[in-house]
């Protein structure tokens, strides 16, 4: 019995002094959940996209760690406590690490805010920051419910998100939930489009938004996707109706700071009536 | 050139780029030369670059070996393991279990699906073609099943989870040699083996095939045979590698065409110098990858075919001005 106490109280001091464990990143969205939660000198390490603005919603927070490019011999190299990684990052990177007795912790992409509060959760659990990401989404959930509430009473507004290419968005996605947030009723989900989907110039045409959010990508690079927006039809829609800039980054990953869409969102449709 | 001496040749240019491979990284800050931190040496030695090197011999004189066996069986320059739907085939058997996310869990299931889907390939050529198909139909219908499976796998790109997952298989599919573990090495190469064996065993076939297949029977050599071994070992070897390394294009094009020029035109001394070829072409993009300045790993697939297509051309135009030997 004494020697079960010694026991447990000699666990209970080394966990005391043992230090925070620190962390490798190998995939955006895991860079920035991780960048809400962790002491700045838990992280060793972040993924390449992390610091470049045009991808990472905290390019510059990122941009004060060394970046990888994910390969096994950087994170060897760097030896860190734990690996985050996403679910679909390169499956042989992951299984050689484990396999060299590193825990790697998979991270689903959030398709919702609960997902969101789920991964800071398994992020936290995983590196000992589990209070951080607690408080970090009770912020959360005052700040959505506060911006649902500023909206409740006006009629949604119809609205069409278009990506480079005609893309939109799913409606199962962290974008479908901000527009929702923001009172928005996106009509590519009423067009039959409720998964992700490329959308004709004829469609956005007859849809007749009241609206038009254009969440761009890299708009000073060429590429077909781009050109998409330089057709005449779809020029003069954005000419003609309200139209609001939202850069891709916002929406990519689901971050906590995926809410500053839905302010950005309703900034527009007041400054609009 | 003494085809003695181009195989020694061969073998010692290969064991010259190993032992490059072996001392050559890539860490975050652009190539890395020796083995550094010695108490991470040995890992970095054993677990990343000798499983790395290994596979990229092993894939590349897959590649070779199959891609001679091809052009002599066909008698069609064009030949190569994508002709017949096998590599594309593999690929597709790959994309479908990274499409329903068991890729990490059990990687042994990314092998086992390339390989079923180059086996599945060559049942379809032969429940198509006949049980007595003729050179032509065996190529045709390995170009509609190679179109067939490369649709499958843009519809299951368009199905993907999240375009994130689309684009995450679309890299994939360009090959990589980029950690790899010794297991997925060993089970590659014992899928290989067998396959190396059955095309070995064509040699004496395809050069009998060279004077027409009615000769070749009269000859008392079994076209039917040989055709089943090269066919059967292609799918084991290009299943094997495309599983273990994805879809790396024009060794087994391309490396034929050069030990040509240097073996002659009889397709069984082809085989061991086109697989040595294949080897040492692969292992050797493969530095040229980590070579690279820093940035993420450029795909072994392109750099491949950035080596090998100008080479390709410059070899047909000497071709076309009669130098070439």
């Amino acid at each position: 019995m004494a020697r079960a106490i010694i026991v447990l109280i000699s666990c209970g001091l080394m966990s005391a002094a043992r230090p925070a464990p620190n962390v490798v990143s190998i995939n955006l969205c895991t860079d920035q959940l991780l960048l809400n939660i962790a002491a700045a000198d838990q992280i060793l390490s972040l993924s390449w996209l992390a610091s470049d603005p045009d991808e990472s919603m905290l390019a510059v927070a990122a941009s004060a760690y060394p970046l990888n490019y994910g390969t096994a011999e950087e994170i060897i190299r760097l030896a860190p406590d734990v690996v985050i990684a996403g679910r679909y990052t390169n499956p042989y990177t992951k299984s050689l690490l484990v396999k060299l007795g590193f825990t790697v912790v998979e991270v689903d992409p959030a398709r919702s805010m609960a997902d969101v509060e789920k991964n800071l959760l398994l992020i936290g659990e995983a590196i000992e920051r589990t209070q951080a990401a607690r408080s970090v989404i009770a912020a959360l959930r005052i700040r959505s419910s506060s911006l649902r509430a500023s909206n409740a009473r006006t009629a949604p507004v119809r609205a069409i998100v278009i990506r480079p290419g005609g893309y939109t968005i799913e409606r199962d996605s962290i974008a479908g939930e901000m527009l929702k947030l923001a009172g928005i009723e996106d009509q590519a989900t009423t067009l039959g489009l409720d998964a992700w989907g490329s959308l004709s110039v004829e469609t956005l045409l007859r849809a007749d938004p009241q609206l038009m959010i254009v969440s761009d990508y890299k708009l000073d690079t060429a590429s077909l996707a781009n050109a998409w927006y330089a057709h005449p039809a779809v020029t003069g829609l954005i000419r003609q109706r309200p139209t609001v800039r939202l850069p891709v980054s916002y929406w990519t990953c689901g971050v906590p700071q995926s809410l500053d869409s839905v302010e950005i969102l309703i900034d527009a449709i007041a400054a609009d009536q | 050139m003494n085809h003695r001496v181009l195989i020694w040749a061969l073998t010692a240019g290969i064991v010259v780029v190993s032992i490059a491979s072996l001392c050559i990284g890539r860490t975050s800050a652009g190539p890395a030369f020796g083995l550094g931190d010695p108490e991470i040496a040995a890992t970095v030695l054993r677990e990343l670059r000798l499983p790395r090197t290994v596979l990229g011999l092993l894939v590349g004189a897959s590649l070779g070996l199959c891609g001679a066996a091809l052009q002599g069986l066909l008698r069609n320059p064009l030949a190569e393991p994508g002709i017949l739907g096998t590599s594309s085939s593999a690929a597709f058997g790959a994309v479908i279990v990274f499409y329903f996310g068991l890729a990490s869990q059990q990687s042994l299931l990314l092998p086992a699906g390339a390989v079923f889907g180059s086996l599945a390939a060559l049942g379809l050529i032969y429940m198509l073609a006949g049980r007595r198909a003729s050179l032509i139909t065996l190529v045709l219908t390995g170009i509609a099943i190679n179109a067939f499976a490369a649709a499958l796998t843009s519809l299951a790109l368009n199905f993907a989870p999240s375009p994130y997952a689309a684009l995450e298989i679309l890299f994939w599919m360009l090959g990589s040699l980029a950690d790899r573990e010794l297991t997925q090495v060993a089970i590659a190469a014992a899928v290989m083996a067998p396959g190396w064996w059955l095309v070995s065993r064509t040699a004496v076939g395809l050069d009998a095939l060279t004077l027409g297949e009615e000769t070749a029977n009269s000859l008392g050599v079994n076209p039917r045979r040989t055709q089943v071994f090269a066919l059967g070992g292609t799918a084991l070897a290009v299943g094997a590698s495309v599983a273990a390394a994805g879809v790396v294009g024009f060794v087994g094009l391309v490396v034929p065409h050069v030990m040509r020029g240097f073996v002659g035109y009889l397709p069984s001394r082809l085989l061991l110098p086109s697989a040595l070829g294949g080897a040492l072409l692969t292992v050797l993009a493969d530095i040229v990858i980590r070579l690279l300045p820093a940035g993420p790993e450029l795909k072994l697939g392109v750099v491949t075919a950035l080596i090998g297509a100008p080479f390709f051309l410059r070899l047909i135009a000497a071709a076309r001005r009669g130098t070439l030997r």
